[in-house]
C-alpha cells in the first residue's frame, strides 16, 4: 500500500505564467534546474508558499511536454561565434544560460471547487501519498471496501510509487474491459496481462466474489507455461514486494488443447513429458459446431435461406430420429451421420424426380449443398478439434474455480477453427454467467491479436459481433475482455472505445500518427515510441491524464524460454498416445495392458473407445476402455435436447447504445 | 562601468613604439579554471515633479558570478541600492516631508540646475553612475579578499578606480567604450586598425581620472573591416607589473577565446564578453520593473 510520508521534499521548480502562456485550470508551466530528475510523465505537486496567493490550493499535474532553450537570439549567432566550426562551438569557456521549461497537465486540484487556474508556486516531486491523491486513487484505496488492483510502479526522480486500478472500473460493473496496444516482440502485451492477472488474483476484493481467467493462446508457446516459474531479477522482486503481488507463477492453471488430426496427440507446444499430463484435450462434436454454424459462414454465405436450413437441422434433425422423405430414417449425431443424410437427400432428389426437382422440404438444393460444404469442411480442416464422436472433452462450464487460469491453446488450429473455439467458449461463458452457473462471478477473457478478431474494417463476422457485444454489455455479466493488439487503430473503434482501461506499450510512429492518438502531446508520443520493455502508459477512468508505470517481469516462464526448458516432445506413436491419455485419466493403467488391448484394432474404433472413456471418466478406466473396445462403440446416445442456441446478436451499427 | 572621456597620459612599457602582437589560435588559449565576472546595471526615471523639480527613482546593482568547471555561471556576491534623487532644497516642505517618508534612501541633488532640465538630468545620470561605480568598487574590493588562490576577477569597466583591485595580480578590467584617448599618431593608427586576433603593445595608464596606475593594451576581438574602427576593440587593464607585460599575449588570448558565445542581442556584443552580459542579464532579471530607463507609454503592454 501507499506509504504516507510527511517528509517535505525540496522544491524542484517553480510555476511561471505569462500572458502568452498563462496557467489555466487544466494546464500550467514551470521551470526547473537544468540538471533535473523529472521528465515526461513525471507527476508533480504545486504548492504555493504560505505567504503567496492561493496558498491553500494544492495542484497535482503530470508533465506532458518539455522545452529547453538558451538565450541565443538566432542560430546564426552560434555559427558566427564558432566561426562556422562546430568543434569551436563546443569549446566555448562559458555555457549559455539555459532553461528547462515544462508543461504539465492538471491531474487534480484540491479543493476541487471552485476550479481555478493553477497558482504560481513551488513545484515538488510527488511522493507516494501525492501520487495516490493525484490519480484519485484515495477513493478506492482507503475506502472501507478497497478495490485497488496494482498495475505498476510510477517511477520518477529515483522514487517509485504504486499505481492502482479500481477493480470496479477494470472488471465491472463500472466501465470494465482492458485494451493493450504495442508493437510485437517486446514482451510487453502478453507480459503485462500475465502480471496484471496475477495482480488481480492477489488483490481482487473478496466482497466482489470469485474470479477466473480464460486465455486464448493464439500464437506459439506464449501462454503455455503460466504455471512454471521464470527468472526474476532482484529489481523485479523489489517491484513485486512494493506492489504487494506474489512473485510466483499462477497456482492454478488448466490447459486445454485440441487433438491433432491423428485424434490422439495433443496439438500444443506443451507436450514435454513433464507437462503433457496437465493438458486436457478439447474436442467437440457436431452439435457444438452447428450451434455456432454462423461462425463458419462468411459474409456471402449469410442469408435467410442458409439460416433457415441450419435452424431446420438444429431443431428437427440433430439428435432425433428423422425420416428423410425418401424412405430412409436417420439419427444424426456425428458428421458422418450428417454426411449420410445429405447423400440420401441428394440421391433421393436425383432418383425420385430425375433431377428435375431442386427443393427438399422448401430448402433449395444449392442452399443445402452450401451448408453441407461449410459444416463438413470444418470436420476436415479442424480434425482433432471437431470429432465424429460428440463432445468428449470440454471446459468445465459449471465449475470454474476461483483464481484459476484456463488456457485454451489454439495456436496451431486452422483460423476457422480458432474462430469457432473463440466464439463457442466466449458464448458459453456468457450463457453460464447469465445463469450464474459458471462457478465464478467474473471471468476475464484475454484475446491477443484483437485486430484479427475485431478489425476496424472488413466484413461483419460473428466473432466481431460477439466481441462488440461483450465490450458493450459484458460488464453487467462479469464478462471482462482483456484485448491486445499491435495496432489499436486497426481494431473496431467500439471494441477499444469500450475498454475502460487502456494500456500502451511501445508504439510504432505510424500508429501514433493516427487520429486516435491526437490527444497526446508530441513529447508523450515520442516517449511512447521509445518506451522500454516493462513500461506502460495507462489510461484509466480515475486518471485524468495518461500515466507511465513500470511493471515487473511476469513470474512465469516465458513462452520461448519454456520451449527451451521443456522442449516439445515429438508426436508419439498411436498406441503410446492412447496409453498416455488413459494414464492421464487413471495412474493405475499399465501401458502394456493398453497396447495389448488395441493391438490389431482399427484406429477409428480405438479413438471412439478413448473418446467414450474421456466422456464418461469412469472409476476403472481400463475396464471401461476394454468394454468400449469390445464392440463397436456407439456414439453417445443423447436425449434430444431443446435447442440452446446462443441468442442472436445485434447487427453491428454505428449506434453504440 | 567603463565610460571614460578626454585624454590621458600613456607610456609604452613594451616595445619601443606601439606594435601589433598576434595572438595564438583561440583553441590554444589558456583560460583560467576559476574566473569570476563582475558587472553592474543602473536604472532611473523621473517619477514625479515638484513644480519643475524632477523627483527621480533610481536603482543600481552589481553582481559577481563565478564560472564553474562546466562553464556555467553562478552568482557568488551581489549588491543593489534603490534610492530617490531629489533637489530637496527646492522642494515644498510638505512634499519633501512626504518624499522623505516614502523614500528612506534619498540622494540630495543640488537645486541650482533645476531651472535647466536637460543639464539637471545629465547630473542625475552622472550621480547614478557614480553610485553604481561605488557599489561595483565595493563589491570588487570585498571579493578580492575572498578569492581563491588561483581565481581571476574580470571587471566590466575600469580596473583603476580601486587601488586594491588595480594592484591585484589576478584582476582584469575590460573596457568597451573608448572615450579616453591614450595614444596618438602612429600608435593610435596602429591601435585603431588592429587586426582581429591581435593586441597592441602594453602601455601604462595614469593621470586623468585614474587614481591608480595600471597597465593597459588593446585587443581586437572581431574584424573591424566593414564596420567602424572601434568594432570589436577592447581595452584591457591589469596590474602595473612586469609580469603583466610578460603575460599580455596569454591574457589577450584568453579574452579572445571569450568572444564566443556571442553576447547577442546586446547592441555592443562585438565588445561585450558573454559572461559579463550574463551578469547584466541576471541583474536585469532581479531589478524592479520601475524605474525604467526609457520613457514609455503608460498604456499596458501586451505580449500579443
Amino acid at each position: 500500500m501507499i506509504a504516507r510520508s510527511d517528509q517535505e521534499l525540496a522544491p524542484i521548480g517553480r510555476v511561471v505564467a505569462t500572458e502568452l502562456k498563462p496557467s489555466t485550470p487544466h494546464q500550467f508551466h514551470f521551470w526547473t534546474a537544468t540538471e533535473t530528475t523529472i521528465g515526461i510523465g513525471a507527476i508533480v505537486r504545486v504548492g504555493a508558499g504560505s505567504s503567496e496567493q492561493g496558498a491553500e490550493r494544492l495542484v497535482y499535474g503530470v508533465v506532458t511536454d518539455g522545452f529547453a532553450y538558451s538565450d541565443l537570439a538566432t542560430p546564426l549567432h552560434d555559427v558566427v561565434g564558432a566561426e562556422g566550426d562546430p568543434t569551436r562551438a563546443a569549446g566555448t569557456p562559458t555555457t549559455r544560460q539555459e532553461i528547462r521549461y515544462w508543461t504539465a497537465a492538471v491531474l487534480r486540484q484540491t479543493p476541487e471547487e471552485p476550479l481555478q487556474p493553477v497558482p504560481l508556486g513551488q513545484v515538488y516531486v510527488a511522493a507516494d501519498a501525492d501520487v495516490a491523491l493525484a490519480l484519485r486513487m484515495d477513493a478506492f484505496l482507503y475506502s472501507a471496501t478497497p478495490t485497488a488492483i496494482p498495475v505498476g510502479l510510477y517511477t520518477s526522480a529515483g522514487r517509485d510509487a504504486p499505481v492502482y486500478l479500481d477493480a470496479d472500473f477494470l472488471l465491472g460493473p463500472e466501465a470494465a474491459h482492458l485494451n493493450i496496444s504495442g508493437v510485437s516482440g517486446l514482451a510487453t502485451k502478453t507480459s503485462a496481462v500475465e502480471f496484471l492477472l496475477g495482480s488481480i488474483f492477489a488483490h481482487f476484493p473478496s466482497h466482489k466474489g470469485r474470479i477466473a481467467a480464460v486465455c486464448f493462446n493464439v500464437k506459439g508457446p506464449d501462454l503455455c507455461f503460466l504455471d512454471q516459474p521464470g527468472d526474476l531479477s532482484d529489481e523485479d522482486r523489489h517491484r513485486y514486494q512494493r506492489l504487494g503481488v506474489p512473485a510466483a507463477p499462477f497456482e492454478r492453471v488448466r490447459y486445454f488443447a485440441p487433438l491433432k488430426a491423428d485424434g490422439v496427440n495433443l496439438n500444443t507446444l506443451r507436450t514435454h513429458a513433464d507437462l503433457i499430463g496437465t493438458v486436457e484435450p478439447l474436442t467437440w462434436g457436431l452439435q457444438e459446431v452447428v450451434d455456432y454454424a454462423e461462425v463458419l459462414l462468411n459474409r456471402d454465405d449469410i442469408d435467410a435461406k442458409a439460416d433457415a436450413f441450419i435452424d431446420f437441422l438444429r431443431d428437427r434433425v440433430l439428435g432425433r430420429t428423422f425420416d428423410d422423405g425418401f424412405g430412409g430414417t436417420h439419427r444424426v449425431q456425428t458428421f458422418a451421420d450428417l454426411d449420410h443424410l445429405f447423400r440420401s437427400i441428394f440421391d433421393g432428389l436425383e432418383i425420385t424426380s430425375g433431377g428435375r426437382s431442386d427443393t427438399w422440404r422448401t430448402h433449395h438444393i444449392a442452399t443445402m449443398r452450401k451448408v453441407r460444404n461449410r459444416l463438413l469442411n470444418i470436420s476436415t480442416r479442424c480434425k482433432g478439434l471437431v470429432t465424429d464422436d460428440g463432445p468428449s472433452s470440454d471446459l468445465p462450464w459449471n465449475e470454474f474455480a476461483d483464481r484459476t487460469v484456463y488456457v485454451v491453446d489454439i495456436a496451431n488450429v486452422d483460423p476457422l477453427g480458432q474462430d469457432l473455439v473463440f466464439a463457442r467458449v466466449v458464448s458459453k461463458l456468457r450463457e453460464q454467467l447469465e445463469r450464474r452457473e459458471l462457478g465464478v462471478d467474473a471471468i476475464v477473457v484475454f484475446v491477443d491479436e484483437l485486430n484479427k478478431y475485431a478489425p476496424g474494417d472488413g466484413s461483419e463476422t460473428y466473432v466481431k459481433k460477439m466481441l462488440l457485444d461483450i465490450s458493450e454489455r459484458g460488464r453487467y455479466l462479469g464478462l471482462v475482455l482483456f484485448g491486445a493488439e499491435q495496432f489499436r487503430s486497426q481494431v473496431h473503434r467500439r471494441v477499444v472505445g469500450n475498454a475502460g482501461t487502456q494500456l500502451f506499450g511501445r508504439m510504432d510512429m505510424d500508429e501514433l500518427a493516427t487520429p486516435g492518438y491526437q490527444v497526446l502531446s508530441p513529447a508523450t508520443k515520442s516517449k511512447l515510441a521509445t518506451l522500454p520493455i516493462g513500461e506502460l502508459m495507462v489510461r484509466h477512468p480515475h486518471f485524468t491524464q495518461p500515466i507511465f508505470v513500470r511493471f515487473p517481469k511476469p513470474p512465469v516462464l516465458r513462452g520461448r524460454d519454456g520451449v527451451e526448458r521443456f522442449p516439445p516432445a515429438a508426436d508419439v506413436p498411436f498406441e503410446d498416445a492412447v496409453v498416455r491419455q488413459l494414464v492421464q485419466l487413471d495412474r493405475r493403467v499399465r501401458p502394456n495392458q493398453v497396447k495389448d488391448l488395441i493391438a490389431d484394432r482399427e484406429p477409428e474404433d480405438v479413438r471412439r473407445a478413448l473418446a467414450a472413456v474421456r466422456r464418461t471418466r469412469p472409476d476403472d478406466v481400463i475396464a471401461y476402455f476394454r468394454k468400449a473396445l469390445g464392440s463397436r462403440v456407439t456414439s453417445e446416445a443423447r436425449v434430444p435436447r431443446e435447442h440452446q442456441a446462443v441468442p442472436p446478436l445485434n447487427a453491428i451499427s454505428d449506434e453504440p447504445y | 562601468m567603463d565610460v571614460e572621456t578626454g585624454t590621458a597620459r600613456a607610456d609604452l612599457v613594451e616595445d619601443a613604439e606601439l606594435q601589433a602582437h598576434p595572438l595564438p589560435d583561440r583553441a590554444a588559449a589558456r583560460v583560467p579554471a576559476a574566473v569570476s565576472f563582475l558587472a553592474g546595471i543602473e536604472r532611473w526615471s523621473v517619477v514625479a515633479y515638484d513644480g519643475v523639480a524632477p523627483i527621480v527613482n533610481a536603482y543600481v546593482a552589481a553582481a559577481i558570478r563565478r564560472r564553474d568547471a562546466r562553464g556555467v555561471l553562478h552568482t557568488t556576491s551581489e549588491r543593489s541600492r534603490a534610492f530617490a534623487i531629489a533637489p530637496l532644497d527646492r522642494m515644498h516642505a510638505n512634499l519633501r516631508q512626504r518624499l522623505e517618508q516614502a523614500a528612506p534612501d534619498l540622494e540630495h541633488m543640488a537645486g541650482d540646475l533645476v531651472e535647466s532640465p536637460v543639464r539637471y538630468l545629465e547630473q542625475v545620470e552622472s550621480t547614478v553612475r557614480r553610485i553604481r561605480a561605488a557599489i561595483e568598487r565595493d563589491l570588487a574590493e570585498s571579493w578580492i579578499t575572498a578569492m581563491r588562490a588561483d581565481e581571476w576577477l574580470v571587471v566590466d569597466g575600469l580596473l583603476s578606480r580601486s587601488p586594491a583591485v588595480a594592484r591585484h595580480p589576478r584582476a582584469l578590467g575590460v573596457i568597451k567604450s573608448h572615450g579616453a584617448q591614450f595614444l596618438e599618431g602612429r600608435g593610435l593608427e596602429r591601435a585603431l586598425t588592429l587586426q582581429a586576433g591581435n593586441r597592441t603593445s602594453v602601455f601604462a595608464v595614469r593621470g586623468g581620472h585614474t587614481r591608480t596606475e595600471v597597465y593597459s593594451w588593446y585587443v581586437r576581438l572581431w574584424p573591424w573591416e566593414g564596420n567602424d574602427l572601434l568594432y570589436g576593440l577592447l581595452r584591457v587593464e591589469a596590474r602595473a607589473d612586469a609580469n603583466t607585460v610578460g603575460r599580455a599575449t596569454e591574457l589577450s588570448g584568453w579574452l579572445w577565446a571569450e568572444r564566443a558565445p556571442l553576447a547577442t542581442p546586446a547592441t555592443r556584443w562585438d565588445r561585450l564578453l558573454y559572461p559579463l552580459h550574463n551578469v547584466e542579464e541576471y541583474l536585469k532579471a532581479l531589478a524592479p520593473r520601475e524605474p525604467q530607463l526609457r520613457r514609455v507609454s503608460r498604456l499596458p503592454k501586451t505580449g500579443t
